[in-house]
């Protein structure tokens, strides 16, 4: 064949096959999910990033979940019957496990068929979580927090326990019952029973697969696994098997009118079939997105304008079917200052000065496309604790203000005050900040210098102490506020999450005070004493809480999406025949 | 070879031990306590000697055990397993196309040295020289692929036979991008073999010009152009991790990406090791081809 004919025929075959791409299949009702990352595997205790938390979540259950539909987000219970029945004080939780639930099968079990769920299956989940040869990074849920458990662990890193040594704090007295003791009061133990870590495995499968385990998924989840490309995709697929399970009836505000509420009531999952598409890049994942491949997907900073106009979806676009959700990002962005640092730490008027002369909405505008409100502390919304009419003092721009506090900090116009060092990570987006911090601060006189990093690098100074200033983010494992407070708690500095390493004797003490209280009116209080002290003592500049622009589809139902819920997919619906009918004409 | 390779391996040690950072840090997370961090570090192995751990080092390398990923938690030997099959199927038919395309391509423009069509191809190879590839993999996506819809946009394909649809472009792509600095090499390469003795004897001797070039000429302009391709060679093994990482093709080049975006060293040290080795087999490949291409040339 000449070389002119074999181009010709494949250039024929490629035609021919794209036409036959843009033909979708009226049965297949499947999800098309798009991955930013790659997803690192399927063991829930190794669930750290997102993404592959968000696989493994259709996998596997745990104790509790949160409501898909509701804000603020409510836990409610997942493979327990009911919440857990509190006694003795708030250090005992009794679950009661629900009957029937099957793991799905595989060749671990005898005869292939997956058995039912015990509590027993608990117990060897949160042993594993504990067990340091496990490499995992989800322990400090349950650090010192389970009557027994870390003596366990200490005689376990000494080869005087295993797996079958008794735990007074946990405790499967039948196969239904589940009983966690606590050291004290935990009043984040169920938003805790809803992370991945604690995710339900049976010791069956674990044996058998050992450090394989996070290729070979078995759960008891709406999903099974199906098949893996690494790096490329995963298809998971309907569990027969599954458990009566059903769409809430209860929902959010305007859920109803919005017709999240039209299949209350029916039976879950919708879907045959998820596929999860892992595509890095913006451009490629986008283009998808925007051909039909996918069913939703994240705005690209860089398409805002060809889609979004007054914060609606184009009417071009609109047209189409596409529609545009607004998700809360649960966190908060921020420059820290090092407390140990001889010149920022004992200084407040100069902390005071810096956080006056830096622009969040400069940055929210320039960086983040205006899809980010200033945070005025480091409580988000939708978070307990957070106040949508606190104003903090410091968060605001006000360059005269910042010049007089300058002075009074001992510094004029910046005279005398060595050049500050901004740690940043090496990449276009994370140096173009640290640029706009340091424009920023010359404005009243102070001199920053930039100095870039690896993210080990970065990382090692953080931990280390030895960072001076640096921009960084914490997101939330949990909705309560604690979770963003613990960044101020002393004895969590370096290499704790306290990575400004600020310490208040008043703060630690309210701080274990409202550890030890329930949610509600009296533990908000102390939350707001503490944010108070912080937003005095500034250890922080605090930035953005950023959002984020989802696009659907029209042809996707019941599209609800937090990156806090991650059992999302079994919720929506795909209207195959209007997807096939959408898809040929974009 | 020997010293060579522990050369490799002490300063790939060196580097990673110095600029690594601490592994223990990182699988601790953001929750890290001083406790968990001395539990990973014994875990990790990081509380021996130095020269314990490179000796382990040394054995990974040895035994081509190198461990699990810190970041992944895979096996590295299997994530490179089932990254070279997708990296050669990219990369092995646009260079065996191109080497041939390209020498053919070459051959006439020396042929026609200075007359219209060498100037002209000379004019195109800077051309695409001049432009960065990232602008090629975005304008031809977008064209080609999302715009006029004549190939798929990406993807990947597990099946060895029905993933070529999703190979067409890319290879396009690379196609494109060897072009400009191939020719270029193999044009001066040829040239400086026209103005040699042995040419102006064939051609006192009246040899045709068509067998001047192609049984004087390019003979004795091969081992250039092999010591060229062999340089070549790892990169083609490695992936061009753009090309795959735009068109989420799961090859080396983008295992390669994420181990330093992630800063997972044990799939870096691996990466570097191996490249090694095989930069040092191919050399091993190129002195014997040139025994074969050229009888002057003995192997000792």
């Amino acid at each position: 064949m000449k070389l002119s004919k074999l181009i010709f025929s494949l250039l024929a075959m490629t035609f021919v096959f794209s036409s036959c791409t843009k033909r979708t299949d009226e049965n297949d009702n499947g999800i098309y999910i798009p991955v930013k990352a790659a997803i690192k595997g399927f063991d829930p205790i190794h669930s750290s990033d997102i993404y592959s938390a968000t696989v493994i979540s259709q996998v596997y259950e745990g104790l509790m979940r949160y409501h898909y539909l509701k804000r603020p987000y409510e836990v409610v219970p997942s493979l327990a019957e009911t919440m857990p029945v509190i006694s003795g004080k708030g250090l005992t939780y009794t679950f009661k496990i629900r009957k029937g639930i099957k793991f799905h099968d595989d060749p671990a079990f005898p005869g292939g068929k997956g058995r039912d769920l015990v509590a027993g299956d608990f117990v060897y989940s949160f042993r594993r979580l504990a067990d340091p040869s496990t490499l995992n990074d989800g322990f400090w849920i349950i650090d010192g927090k389970i009557k027994g458990l870390n003596e366990w662990l200490d005689l376990l890193k000494n080869k005087k326990a295993d797996y079958s040594t008794p735990i007074e704090g946990l405790q499967a007295p039948d196969d239904n019952t589940l009983v966690i003791k606590l050291n004290q009061p935990y009043y984040q133990l169920n938003y805790v029973l809803t992370l991945p870590y604690t995710y339900a495995v049976a010791h069956e499968t674990v044996e058998k697969y050992g450090n394989e385990y996070l290729n070979h998924p078995v759960g008891t989840g709406p999903f099974m696994f199906d098949s893996w490309v690494r790096n490329s995709k995963i298809v998971l697929k309907r569990f027969p098997g599954y458990h009566e399970e059903t769409y809430p009836s209860e929902g959010g505000p305007g859920d109803k009118e919005s017709g999240m509420l039209a299949d209350a009531g029916k039976k879950i999952p919708f879907a045959d079939k998820l596929i999860f598409v892992e595509m890095p890049e913006d451009a490629p994942r986008w283009q998808n997105f925007m051909k039909g491949n996918f069913d939703f997907g994240e705005l690209p900073p860089d398409n805002y304008d060809a889609m979004i106009l007054d914060k609606k979806v184009r009417p071009e676009n609109a047209a189409k079917g596409m529609k545009l959700s607004i998700t809360s990002g649960d966190e908060y962005t921020y420059v820290s200052m090092n407390m140990k640092d001889p010149i920022l730490g004992k200084n407040k008027d100069l902390r005071h000065a810096l956080s006056l002369a830096h622009n969040s909405q400069g940055v929210a505008d320039k960086f983040q496309n205006g899809h980010a409100i200033p945070a005025q502390s480091m409580l988000p919304p939708d978070i307990s604790g957070y106040d949508p009419a606190y104003v903090n003092p410091y968060q605001k721009l006000d360059i005269e203000q910042a010049k007089k506090l300058l002075a009074k900090a001992g510094y004029p116009g910046g005279k005398g005050l060595p050049e500050l060092t901004f740690e940043t990570l090496s990449d276009s987006k994370n140096r173009q900040q640290a640029e706009y911090f340091q424009q920023n601060m010359a404005a009243i006189g102070v001199k920053v210098v930039i100095n870039s990093n690896t993210w080990p690098q970065f990382q090692d100074k953080i931990k280390n102490m030895k960072a001076q200033i640096f921009g960084i983010a914490w997101t939330a494992d949990y909705p309560d506020g604690q979770d963003f407070l613990q960044l101020f708690y002393s004895k969590n500095i370096s290499p704790g999450p306290n990575d400004s390493n600020f310490s208040n004797p008043e703060f630690d003490k309210l701080y274990e005070k409202a550890l030890l209280l329930p949610p509600g009116s009296e533990r908000d209080q102390l939350y707001h004493k503490m944010r108070d002290i912080v937003v005095e003592e500034t250890p922080q500049i605090f930035e953005l809480h950023r959002q984020f622009y989802v696009i659907r589809h029209g042809w996707l139902d019941n599209f609800k999406f937090s990156y806090m819920i991650l059992d999302y997919p079994k919720y929506m619906r795909v209207d195959a025949k209007k997807r096939a009918e959408l898809k040929a004409k974009l | 070879m020997i010293p060579i390779l522990f050369g490799i391996t002490l300063l790939t040690f060196c580097l990673f031990n110095v600029f690594g950072g601490d592994p223990a840090l990182r699988f601790a997370g953001r929750h890290a306590t001083p406790e968990v961090i001395e539990t990973l570090r014994a875990e990790l192995g990081l509380n021996r000697s130095l020269p314990e751990q490179y000796l382990f080092f040394v054995k990974q390398i040895v035994t081509f055990d190198y461990g699990r990923s810190w970041a992944t938690k895979q096996t590295i030997a299997t994530m490179i397993g089932d990254g070279v099959g997708a990296s050669l199927c990219l990369t092995i038919p646009v260079e065996i196309f191109s080497i041939f395309f390209c020498i053919g391509l070459a051959l006439l423009a020396v042929y026609y040295r200075a007359r219209f069509f060498d100037k002209a191809t000379m004019v195109v190879c800077l051309g695409l020289l001049s432009i960065s590839s990232l602008v090629y993999i975005i304008v031809m996506q977008y064209l080609l692929a999302y715009k006029f819809g004549i190939f798929p946009i990406s993807g990947w394909d597990p099946d060895w036979i029905a993933r070529w649809q999703f190979l067409l472009l890319p290879w396009l792509i690379l196609f494109i991008l060897n072009l400009g600095p191939s020719i270029l090499i193999y044009r001066s390469v040829i040239t400086d073999e026209l103005f040699q003795d042995y040419v102006r004897t064939a051609r006192a001797k009246g040899v045709r010009q068509d067998k001047v070039f192609t049984k004087h000429i390019l003979k004795n302009a091969l081992i250039p152009i092999i010591t060229v391709i062999v340089i070549e060679l790892p990169f083609v093994i490695t992936g061009t991790f753009l090309v795959e990482h735009f068109f989420s093709i799961p090859g080396l080049g983008g295992l390669l990406i994420k181990a330093f975006q992630d800063s997972d060293f044990p799939v870096i040290k691996a990466m570097t090791v191996i490249v090694s080795i095989l930069y040092m087999g191919l050399n091993l490949v190129a002195d014997i081809l040139y025994a074969a291409v050229d009888p002057r040339v003995k192997l000792s």
